[in-house]
């Protein structure tokens, strides 16, 4: 009896021993690349306001710990107030309404091979016929390995 | 089922028996599982209240038992009561040998040695788990999987607090098969927010088989299967039921399921209806964050998660000794919201005034799922062979409700001449037929199981938003299993089963038009019609050792798996996660090939058991996130590849029981997997959903009391690891401890016993992360403490003998 607990308590070590240890933990990257829009040439910031047939430069800086992949601009209206906004911070809101003409903006952009750091600066035409209001800027941001950080506006177009 | 032909060999001998006025002598033996006599086993006969003790051949006789029908009742510690109606005529009575289990808690039920399932019990060479109705009660959470979480190797995936799908060794969706009552249950396995459409409270005893088991069941038991069987039959000539309640604090939930039953010799009928509602659950948290987002949550309630559950099962069939055929019909209804502030992963603004109001509502968005099921199961006895067929028809039926909101190129209102509800988001309808054919023969050593089964999908979708094309699907396959007892102690089983699967996808075109960076707009092209056929030959090979209370399992075999709809045809953008998925019809049928160990000892105070696997798949299906953005099709979201690549898995569980003293015992119950892909983009990486490292220590005190039957206390420590093995677009999830208590017993009211069952879940309300949950990308903590309280109260009406 005694003999069949050591072998199991044998068994039991070395199966623990195999399942237990990691091995060498392959050097793979686990960060989300980051969006910084609080720079002083950040712009838009949350609840920015801009206007309707006059373009607007987008800027923010964008990192990452390895190799930045690419990013994605979209421009939705938010007349329902359904909040895309990652920011803490709400702005004042105008009442809800019924879209008309809302203005739509989907773009999506390259960065160059090889960078950790980004200034992305990009100019936006509004068009002037457009209904005005609360809009949502929405930025995703990705890194060579696929991790994709968003971040959500809210800002007013006049 | 067993149980009932030992009842009919019994009447049936019994009938030829003359007329005695004198006392008669009821003897017979009390042998465990593997044969081996019981000594020590308390066999008391009601209402004559005349008792003895088995002896060291597991014999035990009882003079002067009067002519009548009376009640064997035969007890040891650690395993199954059995409750045995025996009618004593004008002679002495030798009864069969008695077999008492230690698997399941089924009262009514007797065992005899029938084959039936290919591997039962202890003999199968694969790692599996078995759980009774009892363990279920005393462990429920708040839907099926969710109440077997304590066991090794098996976790759920959630969603809010009443739905759920299994997770084995850290594969689940399309990688696992469900079955119940013979039938594959089919529903929407592929999303993690669809749970499993089960009533926990029609379930007699599930089975989980931990490791590929398509040769049993064909594609998708590529990781595992679960396998639900229904309660016993109703005893012979019994009318009675039982009524269940169940509360519970932190949703409050209340609740109850009423049973009622009745059997004469050949017909019986099982009737069941279970409701249950619940408000939205709570959160050790007032302030949760959807990405940075700040949601305040009035009295820590996850805003929009109550829900209500409704079943109705009825079961009735004719057994003879030769013969059986039972027809169930079920069906399961559920209407539950989602958390109104994250829909999928998008944050939400929402009303909290009219969300607050009140906990028990459920407004958008939310799910509606019905499940309805046929099955037939039939048997015949041919000498010592039997025959089974098992036919289903089933339909499942899913609709999720959500406000529209115009996502990408969607038009910003929703169309007045555009056909549907706009609020109706999705919808599935799938409707399976099923056909399983074997029998089983039995020839010197061999023990041979043939069969063949097939099935016919058909699905279609509903609804302004999409992922999945509609799409039919059938399969059918042929498989031989022989199982080969040398002795008592060794046994060989070997299986091979040939699949044959084919899925025809249909076009899905948007309702709605994209714009190009310049020129028109286009309705796109979702998902292409795509026709695929599919084969497999599958194998598994295994055995298992027994010397005293030592035992030995090694098995090796593969799996297979029909690649589904969305990874050969997806073209569109989940919403639910903000990503842009593109299948592709090229792949190949996903294969796997596992090496299964399984060593423990069985002692009378000790015993263990570790199951080590190891697992690889040349072409594993993985969504492949792209650092790419698509601005037509993928209206500026991430590109999502499905993908093939390598993979290596292995791990172990430990299980550890210790009996301090006859009432008191110390178990631990530990796992532990790695995962790896080996090639493709990801390589290095860690596959999704991997469960991290867990230890569960319980003590269990069960004393014996004389008011109160099988009382238990019981003190749970969870130690959960961090998981820092994670894959895009999971996040790090860090490790907890969590203790729970449970208690519970039986204490007797007339002629029955009532049940009773305590459950505190996260006693000190701790604020923890689940890896594998659906709200965990966005943060959600898991619902704090939770009591719960439930009470079974079975009756029975008696015909005067």
């Amino acid at each position: 009896m005694l003999n069949i607990l050591q072998k199991i308590c044998a068994c039991l070590a070395i199966g623990l021993l195999v399942t237990g240890c990691e091995k060498n933990i392959p050097d793979i990257d686990t960060v989300y690349p980051v969006i910084e829009t609080d720079g002083t040439n950040s712009f838009p910031v949350q609840c920015s306001r801009v206007k309707r047939g006059e373009p607007f430069v987008f800027k923010a800086t964008f990192s990452d710990n390895r190799q930045l992949g690419a990013f994605s601009l979209d421009i939705h209206h938010n007349f329902d107030h359904h909040t895309h906004s990652t920011e803490v911070s709400n702005c004042q809101t105008d009442k809800v309404k019924v879209p008309k003409n809302p203005f739509l903006f989907i773009k999506s952009f390259d960065i160059p091979a090889n960078l950790t750091r980004f200034e992305a600066s990009q100019q936006i035409d509004i068009p002037a016929d457009i209904d005005p209001g609360d809009y949502h800027f929405l930025i995703r941001l990705t890194d060579q390995e696929g991790w994709q950080t968003i971040k959500g506006i809210s800002f007013k177009i006049e | 089922m067993k149980g009932i032909i030992t009842y009919i060999m019994l009447m049936s001998g019994l009938a030829l028996e003359p007329d005695n006025v004198f006392g008669q002598k009821l003897s017979g033996r009390v042998e465990d599982q593997k044969g081996n006599p019981l000594k020590g086993a308390t066999i008391a006969l009601l209402p004559a209240n005349l008792m003895t003790i088995s002896d060291s051949n597991g014999r035990y006789s009882l003079e002067g038992v009067v002519k009548g029908k009376h009640t064997l009742y035969i007890t040891f510690v650690g395993l199954v009561p059995i409750r045995y109606p025996v009618v004593v005529g004008s002679a002495d009575l030798v009864l069969h040998p008695l077999v008492m289990t230690e698997e399941v808690r089924l009262l009514q039920e007797v065992r005899i040695k029938k084959p039936g399932t290919p591997y039962p019990g202890n003999k199968s060479p694969l790692s599996n788990n078995l759980v009774d109705r009892d363990y279920l009660m005393s462990n429920l959470g708040g839907s099926l999987m969710q109440s077997m979480e304590k066991l090794p190797g098996i976790k759920a995936i959630s969603i809010g607090s009443g739905n759920a799908k299994p997770l084995i060794r850290g594969l689940g969706f399309n990688q696992i098969v469900v079955i119940e009552n013979g039938i594959r249950h089919e529903g929407q396995q592929w999303g993690a927010d669809h749970g499993l459409e089960i009533d926990q409270f029609s379930v007699g005893k599930v089975e989980i088989i931990k490791g590929p088991s398509s040769f049993l069941y064909g594609s998708e038991a590529i990781g595992g299967a679960v396998n639900i069987v229904a309660p016993p039959v109703p005893a012979l000539k019994s009318v009675g039921g039982a009524l269940t309640s169940i509360g519970k604090s932190n949703n409050g939930l209340y609740g109850g399921s009423f049973n009622l039953y009745a059997r004469q010799s050949h017909f019986f009928v099982d009737a069941r209806i279970t409701w249950q509602g619940y408000g939205d659950y709570r959160v050790p948290t007032d302030t949760t964050f959807v990405y940075d987002y700040a949601v305040a949550l009035k009295k820590n309630r996850i805003r929009n998660t109550a829900g209500t559950e409704q079943g109705l099962h009825l079961r009735s069939g004719w057994i003879s000794e030769s013969y059986q055929s039972i027809f169930q019909v079920s069906k399961t209804y559920s209407n539950s919201g989602f958390f109104a502030n994250a829909h999928g992963l998008e944050p939400r603004n929402v009303d909290t005034e009219v969300h607050d109001r009140f906990t028990r509502d459920i407004l958008l968005p939310s799910q509606r799922v019905s499940h309805f099921k046929i099955i037939n199961q039939s048997e015949i006895g041919i000498g010592k062979d039997f025959l089974n067929l098992e036919l289903g028809y089933q339909r499942n039926y899913r609709q999720e409700h959500s406000q529209y909101v115009n996502h990408g190129f969607m038009p910003p209102r929703y169309p007045v001449a555009q056909p549907g509800d706009q609020n109706l988001e999705r919808e599935y309808d799938k409707t399976v037929w099923s056909a399983n054919l074997k029998t089983n023969l039995e020839r010197g050593r061999h023990r041979v199981t043939i069969g063949t089964s097939g099935e016919r999908q058909q699905n279609t979708i509903g609804g302004w938003g999409f992922l999945i094309p509609s799409f039919s699907q059938w399969t059918a396959s042929f498989f031989a299993f022989n199982q080969i007892t040398f002795n008592k102690r060794l046994s060989i089983q070997n299986a091979m089963r040939f699949d044959y699967g084919s899925i025809t996808i249909q076009e899905y075109k948007d309702w709605f038009k994209s714009y190009p960076e310049s020129g028109e707009g286009d309705y796109l092209t979702r998902a292409n019609s795509i026709s695929r056929t599919f084969k497999s030959l599958n194998w598994s090979l295994g055995l298992s050792y027994t010397r005293e209370s030592v035992f030995l399992k090694v098995n090796a075999g593969t799996g297979f798996r029909m690649p589904i709809a969305k990874e050969l045809a997806a073209n569109g953008v989940n919403y639910h996660y903000f990503r842009y998925e593109k299948g592709d019809s090229t792949l190949s049928a996903e294969k796997s090939i596992q090496l299964d160990l399984g060593i423990g000892f069985r002692g009378k105070k000790l015993s263990l058991e570790l199951t080590p696997y190891f697992n690889f798949f040349p072409n594993y299906i993985y969504l492949n996130p792209s650092p790419a953005h698509d601005y037509y099709y993928g209206a500026g979201n991430q590109v999502f590849n499905y993908a093939q690549s390598r993979v290596m898995r292995y791990g172990s569980e430990l299980q550890v029981k210790y009996n301090i003293l006859q009432s008191l015992r110390i178990s631990l119950a530990g796992e532990y997997l790695y995962t790896r892909q080996l090639s493709g983009a990801k390589q290095g990486y860690a596959l999704p959903f991997s469960p991290p490292t867990t230890a569960l220590v319980r003590v269990r005190y069960s004393p014996k009391w004389d008011a109160f039957k099988d009382p238990y206390f019981t003190l749970d420590y969870r130690l959960t690891s961090p998981q820092d093995r994670i894959v895009p677009p999971e996040q790090r999830t860090p490790g907890y401890q969590l203790f729970s208590f449970s208690a519970g017993g039986k204490f007797k009211m007339k002629h029955q016993f009532v049940a009773l069952s305590l459950q505190v879940q996260n006693l000190l309300n701790t604020r923890y992360l689940n890896h594998l949950s659906f709200y965990r990308l966005i943060g959600l903590p898991e619902q704090g403490r939770n009591l719960i309280l439930s009470a079974t109260i079975p009756f029975e009406w008696k015909k005067k003998g």
